[in-house]
């Protein structure tokens, strides 16, 4: 190790200051590190050798340092969720990219909100003006259920086309044209916003006055029209692709509304479609993917 | 195609019947080159190609060596990009040193102090060190501008463009923006386009004027300026017969056209001068 003092007394006491040429090696972190801890404890309490130290630093390099530090203090967290994401082992850069996605503002998962609220509310209410068994039209109180059926899963779509649609993000020029991969730029944000959608969707189903396995049921016909979006992205526009997949989910669920048996698309044959969707969706997105990536296109 | 610089070969894009570039041949050295041209002459589009953002119909891009065609030589022009489109949205919620760390995490610097350094070193570079806490919606324009330019710079980059990099900024602003772009280390390639001929007289060693999606001079901003010799004269009365004219500083009438005005006197043109009657002449203004 290395000899640091005059005499063989320990690094520093209360008495004693580290010599000059000790104090110049700290300034330039030329020294061994647990010498530098004792000089460190030393310099703290003693204002002749913090001016000594001073002296020896580099004052671009101290005001560089300085700088970095206010940078470092100036970027934010996103708060509890994104520590609590980061303690969950989430990298954050992954978490940085995640918070410019506009479908996770507080604004958006507030109108979600909004939104399943009054689904909700009209569900309930139709439950009990007209109760099943009671003296109401036949299934009227099923039929409540369309609204929710219809606009649980399309939220949770319109959710993840806030991660691709370059009209919902703002710098969407920047990502084009950096190096960063814009396949998983897409399904890191696609993947944070299906889960933000999902959950509320999920949570109002189980106060939602129906079938005790409508939360679960809910999750499959959301993935597969989430999944048939990004599929129809690899052909077609983002807007048209969102457009198409939201229809293609609306129309089958008006019909059966219509019907007064909207509860079908969400049953074993709806679950078995979307089972089949989501599967060749994926394949799909699998196979297409060098298409998902952004810039130098027409 | 040569690998050291940027170059261009009969590029041309359409977008519906409008042809936004016709056959543009280019070649961009280090240093700083400036567009100059009219709204819709094609400089964006054409900053958008180089950008690797937008495919030409046809013609060749060649960007040190790379071509953007091919996917990995794509990603590979991007690690050596800076840009600043025309209209840059942001996360307005984010903050200014939050945005700039996106942007930093985008160039894929993803060690966290690897990108505060980056921050503090574009910040300090834009003269806004101490509003990194500041949210973008409380930013006046300027300094969103400012912010622009800053995040352009993140990643030391080889090849920049900057879009109407000057819009917004005032005067201080902008010469603070001149020795910015004078004194960036590592030579890099710059192109810019602009509105402003001073700019372009004042920092631009090359100049390139697009019109009509072609272009129509690349050269010295002298040599632009000496095309307007012999057709730039003041006079104390209005001549109708010039092709543009305006009252200069010391309140005389300054015409640009083929006739000399009566009781005029020669003036020596400027860069301004020589891009106004190049327009002329190609019937864009």
């Amino acid at each position: 190790m290395t000899r640091i003092f005059d005499p063989p007394e320990p690094v520093a006491g209360a008495n004693r200051h580290p010599s000059a040429d000790l104090l110049a090696g700290y300034a330039d972190r030329g020294i061994d590190e647990v010498v530098a801890w004792s000089v460190e404890a030393h310099v703290a309490s003693c204002a002749e050798c913090r001016t000594t130290v001073s002296a020896h630093v580099d004052g671009e390099r101290l005001a560089r340092n300085r700088s970095v530090l206010l940078a470092l203090t100036a970027i934010p967290d996103g708060g509890w969720g994104w520590r609590l994401a980061w303690r969950c082992g989430i990298p954050d850069h992954l978490l940085r990219l995640v918070a410019a996605t506009s479908s996770l503002r507080r604004s958006w998962l507030l109108a979600v909100v909004g939104v399943l609220t009054v689904v909700t509310g009209e569900a309930v209410l139709v439950h009990h003006l007209w109760p099943p068994g009671g003296v109401s039209p036949h299934g009227a109180s099923a039929a409540g259920l369309a609204p929710f059926l219809l606009f649980g899963p399309l939220l949770v779509l319109a959710g993840v086309a806030g991660a691709f649609v370059p009209a919902l993000d703002p710098s969407y020029r920047l990502a084009v044209a950096a190096p960063f991969s814009s396949l998983t730029l897409l399904l890191v944000r696609a993947l944070s916003a299906l889960v933000a959608a999902l959950v509320p969707v999920v949570c109002a189903a189980f106060v939602i006055p129906g079938p005790v396995w409508l939360p679960a049921a809910l999750l499959l016909p959301s993935l597969a029209v989430c999944a048939l979006a990004l599929a129809a992205v690899t052909a077609v526009g983002p807007v048209r692709a969102v457009v198409v997949s939201g229809v293609l989910w609306a129309v089958p669920v008006v019909l059966l509304a219509l019907g007064r048996s909207p509860l079908e698309t969400v049953q074993s044959h709806g679950q078995a479609f979307c089972a089949v969707v989501l599967v060749v969706a994926a394949g799909v997105v699998f196979i297409r993917r060098d298409r998902l990536e952004m810039g130098w296109a027409r | 195609m040569g690998a050291m610089t940027v170059q261009v070969e009969g590029l041309s894009r359409r977008y519906g019947n409008i042809r936004a570039l016709d056959g543009v041949d280019l070649t961009l050295e280090r240093g700083i080159t400036g567009l100059l041209g009219p709204n819709g002459a094609g400089k964006t589009t054409l900053l958008s190609v180089l950008a690797t953002i937008n495919e030409p119909d046809a013609g060749q891009v060649s960007v040190f060596g790379l071509n953007p065609k091919d996917r990995a030589e794509r990603v590979e022009i991007r690690r050596r990009l800076g840009y600043l489109p025309q209209e840059l949205g942001y996360h307005r919620h984010f903050t200014v040193a939050a945005f700039l760390d996106y942007v930093a995490i985008l160039k894929e610097i993803v060690d966290r102090r690897q990108r505060a350094q980056e921050v503090a070193r574009v910040l300090a570079a834009v003269g806004m060190e101490r509003l990194g806490r500041r949210k973008i919606r409380t930013l006046s324009g300027g300094f969103r501008q400012r912010l622009a330019i800053a995040q352009a710079l993140l990643g030391r980059p080889e090849l920049l463009i900057l879009d109407e990099p000057t819009a917004g900024l005032d005067t201080e602003q902008r010469l603070r923006f001149r020795e910015l772009l004078s004194n960036l280390p590592g030579d890099p390639v710059i192109v810019l386009s602009t509105h402003q001929a001073d700019d372009i007289a004042a920092i631009c060693p090359r100049v390139v004027v697009v019109l009509e999606g072609r272009i129509h001079f690349a050269g010295t901003p002298a040599a632009l300026a000496e095309t307007a010799k012999g057709h730039v004269w003041t006079a104390e009365r209005r001549d109708e017969r010039a092709h543009m004219s305006w009252r200069d500083g010391d309140n005389r009438w300054r015409h640009i056209g083929d006739r000399r005005p009566a009781d005029s006197e020669t003036a020596v043109p400027t860069v301004e001068d020589g891009y106004l009657l190049l327009s002329h002449a190609t019937g864009t203004r």
